[in-house]
């Protein structure tokens, strides 16, 4: 059984009431890979719903620079090519380091040092003990490399530069299960990580998460006159994009947030939801969320889960608490949609 | 359970709403095919296994992959190995359409892609690549000290120490080359608290140039005068060089002067490499040797000054075709 105090369990169960009271009422439509879904995974889900609604993404999106979607990163997970190899899942994903031009606002163009064109790089996400292999090639002419949170041999730690033009493998188990990191550990990792070579590593708990509408949001920051400060900041690679262009989710829904704070040159930040409290999973390593807040605090490169559901609809800011950062860029809306699909 | 009532119900239902199965299989993202070869892909550490004599084709310079192509007897062979990178797996070159099945049942116990103690002439062009990168940093660093701006001659003088030196430790061990590394951090030191002393600026500065070329001296006279084993050389500064600058460059405008003058330093120590050789391309090749001279000539006035320009002398593209030319015609005089 859930391991919650007693009045979360009280909020807990009042939330699968309401779900089940829409589910008897027939007003979360949908489609489901029924055929994927064995009878044993509903048993286990304990009257939680196996089925998440994600309301539809607006079709129009800003075009920032190459490659640049922050609604797309959103909820985009590379589960990389799967092989089996002496009978483990080997999961393979390719990286290439590029540079390539970032419109940051209308007054602001920055050169990116990237990963497959994006900021943040791709989302690699695996199940824990799956073996990763991630062939990094480097065409962005300094030198850099990839360094992997979690655990591995030392050979992989990818302290080690890879020169322009050269290609490193970087291969080990993924563990251990929680929310994870890679960045370039290239001196001076200030630049090399600001310029954006960073991104999340998700390793799931071998029986998997409840379902949930999952997203990545990475916290980063952008000095863009080498000042050594940041002048702008974002989730998620763009400058006030969830601002612009809220995220829509499903009232009611549980929510599972990646966050991770990826802000270079200032020491710390927080995370802070509007009009709601999430449950903190800190750096993913428990199996259920262990504790509620409204506001979590992160050094640069930590990590969470943080779980919610919105009862309300309507739209409610995300944000960073030092609110500097957040009006230079970290800030967003969710939309919460109501039941009804619209 | 009235929980399994309801699932009927759902497969029925059909809405707007994007629903997701709960279990975590994902399509991959990646287009690449498994290889046709049954795989024998090793379980640790693939990138550190030491195999003989193999070929890496995720590194291997050209004139070690002319042994594929004469192997194989195809034409241009190396370069598409090359321009056909990254590999995960040897048998790639076949599902990338580099070479046929039968081609690579030929040559697939010459190549790896496992790291491999590099060995003859390919690893001294590794290894001279690796000092020259840092004597171009070194150049352009001082340049930017003479002009009075340690601030900018920092990251140039970080440069060798943060990006190359790690890359380039384990061969000074093996050839007896005094380990250098806190010459060059002292250094860096003493520019980033401003570089005030200039005599102690130059004596450190004199130390570290000295360690580097002291580190180059070590490879025989024969090799470093060899025009077909400094040509390697050349084309890999220049290649370098090419990256950096369409790094430096957005809009139109130089938006990243570390960019520009890391590539203005990739080019100068380039030009100066090419200088020790001329004679003999000349006498050997002179019209290659014409061509390369001019287009040399062409690509170093991209960087008028350290300090760069307002506005870019040459689009990254068009130092990129001046780069292929010089390529071009050393690939006919090697």
């Amino acid at each position: 059984m859930r391991r919650w105090t007693q009045s979360k369990t009280v909020d807990i169960k009042q939330s699968f009431l309401n779900r089940r009271q829409l589910l008897q009422a027939g007003l979360l439509l949908g489609v489901t890979g029924a055929g994927a879904i064995g009878l044993s995974q509903l048993w286990r889900s304990r009257g939680r719903s196996t089925t998440v609604t994600i309301p539809p993404l607006p079709q129009e999106e800003m075009h920032h620079g190459a490659g640049i979607s922050p609604l797309k990163v959103l909820r985009e997970f590379d589960y990389g090519t799967v092989t089996q190899e002496n009978g483990r899942t080997v999961r393979e994903f390719r990286v290439e380091a590029q540079t390539g031009e970032l419109q940051l606002n209308k007054s602001t163009k920055f050169i990116t040092w990237n990963l497959n064109g994006r900021v943040p790089g791709p989302t690699f996400r695996a199940t824990a003990g799956d073996r990763i292999r991630v062939i990094f090639y480097n065409k962005a002419g300094h030198s850099h490399s990839l360094h992997f949170h979690g655990t591995h041999p030392a050979a992989m730690d990818g302290v080690k530069p890879v020169r322009n033009g050269n290609v490193f493998i970087y291969e080990f188990d993924a563990e251990p299960y929680g929310v994870h990191l890679y960045h370039c550990h290239v001196a001076p990792v200030t630049r090399h990580i600001g310029k954006g070579l960073y991104g999340m590593f998700i390793i799931d708990p071998p029986q998997p998460r409840p379902p949930a509408d999952e997203m990545v949001l990475i916290m980063a920051g952008y000095d863009t006159n080498g000042d050594n400060k940041n002048e702008l900041y974002a989730f998620n690679g763009m400058p006030h994009a969830y601002m612009h262009q809220p995220i829509p989710i499903q009232q009611n829904q549980l929510i599972r947030l990646y966050v991770l704070n990826m802000i270079e040159f200032d020491p710390v930040a927080t995370f802070h939801l509007h009009a709601n409290l999430f449950r903190v999973n800190p750096t993913g390593r428990l199996l259920e969320p262990s504790y509620e807040a409204d506001v979590i605090t992160m050094g640069t490169a930590e990590r969470h889960i943080l779980e919610f559901s919105f009862k309300e609809t309507g739209k409610f800011m995300f944000h960073p608490h030092q609110d500097g950062i957040a009006e230079a860029g970290c800030m967003g809306y969710f939309d919460v949609i109501s039941g009804l699909p619209s | 359970m009235k929980f399994l009532k309801f699932l009927g119900l759902w497969v029925a239902s059909c809405g707007l709403a994007i629903l997701v199965a709960c279990n975590n299989q994902a399509p991959s993202t990646s287009t690449t095919q498994s290889p046709p070869v049954a795989s024998s892909a090793p379980t640790e550490q693939a990138a550190h296994a030491g195999h003989g004599k193999k070929i890496n084709i995720n590194a291997a310079i050209l004139s070690e992959l002319d042994k594929l192509e004469a192997k194989l007897g195809v034409p241009a062979l190396s370069n598409k190995i090359q321009a056909s990178r990254p590999y995960g797996k040897v048998e790639e070159l076949v599902s990338k359409d580099v070479i046929t099945q039968a081609q690579f049942d030929q040559i697939k116990d010459m190549v790896t892609i496992e790291d491999i103690q590099l060995t003859g002439e390919a690893k001294d062009v590794d290894y001279m690549l690796k000092l020259g990168l840092m004597k171009g940093h070194m150049m352009v660093a001082k340049e930017l000290l003479d002009l009075g701006k340690p601030e900018q001659a920092e990251p140039h003088i970080g440069h060798p120490v943060e990006e190359i030196y790690a890359d380039v430790e384990d061969q000074l061990n093996e050839r007896n080359v005094k380990a250098f590394k806190n010459e060059l951090i002292a250094l860096q030191d003493r520019v980033k608290a401003g570089a005030k002393d200039a005599n102690k600026t130059a004596e450190e500065y004199k130390a570290s140039i000295q360690s580097i070329d002291g580190a180059i001296s070590v490879l025989p006279d024969t090799q470093r005068k060899d025009h077909d084993f400094v040509l390697q050389v050349i084309n890999g500064l220049l290649d370098t060089a090419n990256s950096e600058y369409t790094a430096a460059i957005a809009d139109g405008k130089v938006k990243e002067a570390i960019e520009y003058q890391d590539s203005r330093g990739f080019v100068m120590y380039a030009n100066d490499l090419y200088k020790g050789i001329a004679d003999q391309i000349e006498k050997e090749y002179p019209a290659s040797h014409k061509v390369i001279v001019a287009t040399m000539a062409d690509l170093l006035k991209v960087w008028p000054t350290p300090i760069p320009p307002q506005k870019p002398v040459k689009t990254p593209e068009e130092v990129g075709t001046l780069i292929k030319q010089i390529e071009t015609e050393t690939k006919k005089a090697s």
